[in-house]
């Protein structure tokens, strides 16, 4: 009986001692995922100037004037087809305006 | 007895031990007993580290959530130079990585302190090669930096913050309270490595970053205005400009350029002087656009209509011993042709119909000498005298858009008001607020400040404008296939040298809306001191109408005229 109480005290004595350093394990695990959480937003807040720069209108103007040799579109190259709302056909929702955009060569492309 | 030899050494053996454990339970209860109180304290000291930590301050939004501000940690990097031995050997080593003169950097390390920054706000691949870099005495820390990734665009309505990512101006300080991010005191446990532990018993939880802020901006039309504008101010070697877009139903600023423009990236290099945004801290004398307003008040009180005939006194009238002059010798004439052909003799006749006091009501109707209350820091009033210090020409001067001081965006607003069928909104930037979960704080709807006019008259007075830019001074503000009315205004301004009115510096100006029969873009154009020629009609009306049309545009808006349709070659529309 004696015998069994203290296997039983030795136990819990080391369950306790297995549970403190489990905590203190997983506390570094847990500071070692913060880290590289921190590392990762980082990288994404980096990867989102860099994003948002590059997709700035004045860039890709640029971009698409000079090394694509596009153009804006000229009077008349695009036409905003309007299709009234007011007549539904049989309840399908409203077409949206359709852009159109004819193929003509405006001033010299390189 | 064969043990008996060994018991003497066993006694010995045992009392060692015991002699040694007595030793250590003596020492453990010196410490944990009788120093207890004094040895938590020291302990706590090293294991514990209070550090103030600041949410990321909030990103700025346009209307399509594309990014304007945002915050990004970036490298600095400070010395310890009593903790350093070699001080050139490791400014060598730096120099190429900082870019930086070694002999700079030496200087700076040979410092008699404890602490120096070596160099602050890197950009994120200098820290990563400093990472790699095992230097004593050296290190990094990470620091909350704004990047305004658009460069200089929108520049004068987003502002800027500080060093200490404080709002210093625009959206940026306007808006701080809300951008900031949480303050907090946090503590840290740290082990004998002085790495951080996870703290027991403590709830942790890191300060939460700054709202974000979503603007009624659309970064293309932005983009449009600053283009136009840049390319007007270059062809006609003005001083500078303004181009506001406003949404006339609700108010909603979907552009607002001012020329020169800056870069919110670089602001320590440039004078306060260049981020001020001139739409709504500097005032102008309109000149010709006034008259949308004399006409406005002259149809809403019945004074005038657009048939009733006006004599132009062939473009030369006294007025209180001054001549006015028009820039033709018009005769008679009807009052819509007084507007469309910008007659200032016509439009002092109606301003006198009208008297004083009635002018002085409608144009403080419409929202002039009085701040539009948009969201924006550093917005005037601008000026408008009482009547009663009114001086005997005053009458005929306001009458032509001068002694009257307004800024673009009341001119604008006041247009728009007339575009949407006569309700004075409040012009706003800030559409919505949301935390970083993107839920919404705050929801901005429109408000409408006043009815100044009628419905009727501006039905009225919206066909005259039409009429200005279909045949009369705005002609090279049409956008073809759509209806634009509008407005030009030439003013002259005074020479600050001689206080007099300057026979070669003028503001040009074009104010209008589109389309006409349902405005969806009220546009101001604003050309200070064009060296090539000084007509609105010339030098800001294209601007207007090249903004409009890219505008109408992206938005989808489409004529409703009739279109050709010019078909291609067969050969290409059979291609799939």
């Amino acid at each position: 009986m004696k015998t069994l109480i203290v296997i039983a005290a030795m136990g819990l004595l080391l369950l306790y001692v297995w549970e403190r350093v489990e905590i203190v394990r997983v506390g570094y695990q847990i500071e070692r995922l913060k880290v590289k959480k921190v590392a990762l937003e980082r990288e994404r807040d980096e990867l989102q100037v860099k994003l948002s720069a590059l997709t700035s209108p004045e860039r890709i103007a640029r971009v698409a004037t000079e090394k694509l040799g596009l153009a804006p579109p000229q009077r008349g190259q695009v036409i905003l087809v309007n299709v009234k709302p007011e007549a539904p056909a049989h309840g399908e929702p409203a077409m949206p305006d359709v852009k159109l955009a004819r193929n003509e060569p405006v001033g010299k492309v390189p | 007895m064969a043990a008996a030899p060994y018991r003497g050494r066993r006694m010995v053996a045992a009392l060692v031990l015991l002699s040694g454990f007595a030793l250590i339970l003596f020492r453990l209860f010196n410490l944990q007993i009788l120093q207890a109180a004094e040895l938590t304290v020291k302990a706590d000291r090293q294991h514990r580290k209070a550090v103030s930590v600041q949410g990321p301050r909030g990103s700025i939004y346009d209307r399509h959530g594309k990014v304007l501000a945002i915050n990004m940690e970036v490298p600095s990097v400070f010395g310890v130079p009593a903790s350093l031995d070699d001080p050139s050997g490791v400014a060598r080593d730096l120099s190429p990585v900082l870019r930086v003169r070694a002999g700079e950097i030496e200087k700076k390390l040979k410092q008699e302190r404890s602490f120096v920054w070596i160099a602050r706000k890197l950009d994120p691949e200098q820290g990563r090669r400093l990472e790699r870099m095992p230097l004593g005495g050296i290190g990094v820390v990470m620091e909350g930096q704004r990047f305004y990734p658009k460069g200089p665009l929108l520049s004068h309505v987003l502002g800027f913050a500080g060093m200490d990512s404080q709002g210093l101006e625009g959206i940026e300080r306007r808006y701080d309270p809300s951008l900031r991010g949480e303050k907090q005191m946090v503590v840290l446990q740290r082990d004998a490595l002085g790495r951080t532990v996870f703290p027991k018993g403590l709830h942790e939880q890191a300060p939460s970053a700054g709202h974000n802020v979503i603007l009624t901006i659309d970064e293309v039309i932005q983009y449009i205005a600053e283009k136009e504008l840049e390319e007007a101010v270059t062809a006609t070697r003005a001083k500078g400009g303004i181009v506001i877009v406003m949404e006339p139903r609700t108010g909603a600023i979907l552009a607002m350029a001012v020329n020169p423009r800056f870069d919110p990236n670089t602001v320590q290099a440039i004078s306060a002087d260049r981020w001020r945004n001139r739409a709504l801290t500097d005032t102008y004398e309109p000149g010709s656009t006034m008259k949308i307003f004399v006409a406005a008040a002259a149809l809403e009180e019945k004074v005038m209509e657009p048939e009733t005939l006006v004599y132009g006194e062939n473009g030369r009238m006294v007025v209180a011993k001054t001549v006015i002059h028009d820039h033709d010798k018009l005769g008679w004439m009807t009052f819509a042709q007084v507007i469309q052909r910008s007659s200032n003799i016509g439009s002092v006749k109606t301003a006198m119909a009208l008297g004083a006091e009635r002018l002085y009501r409608w144009l403080r109707a419409f929202g002039f000498g009085e701040r539009t209350e948009i969201d924006l820091p550093g917005e005037v009033a601008g000026l408008i005298k009482e009547p009663r210090d009114w001086e005997r020409r005053s009458l005929a001067s306001i009458a032509i858009g001068q002694e009257i001081g307004v800024t673009a965006l009341q001119l604008v607003t006041a247009v728009a008001a007339i575009a949407n069928g006569g309700w004075l909104m409040k012009p706003y930037t800030v559409s919505e607020i949301r935390d970083e979960k993107g839920r919404v704080v705050v929801q901005v709807s429109p408000q409408v400040r006043r009815q100044p006019i009628s419905p009727e008259s501006v039905h009225t007075l919206s066909k005259i404008l039409e009429g200005v830019v279909t045949h009369g001074t705005g002609s090279k503000a049409a956008v073809p296939g759509y209806r634009v009315a509008g407005k030009t205004g030439t003013a002259q301004k005074i020479d600050p040298k001689t206080g007099a009115y300057s026979s070669h510096l003028s503001v040009g100006s074009f104010v209008g809306y589109v389309p006409a029969e349902d405005p969806r873009l009220a546009i101001v154009v604003v050309i200070d001191e064009p060296q090539t020629e000084a007509w609105g009609g010339v030098v800001a009306a294209p601007v207007f109408r090249r903004v409009a049309e890219q505008a109408l545009q992206h938005l989808g808006i489409s004529s409703q005229e009739p279109v050709k349709l010019a078909m291609t070659t067969s050969s290409e529309m059979a291609r799939p």
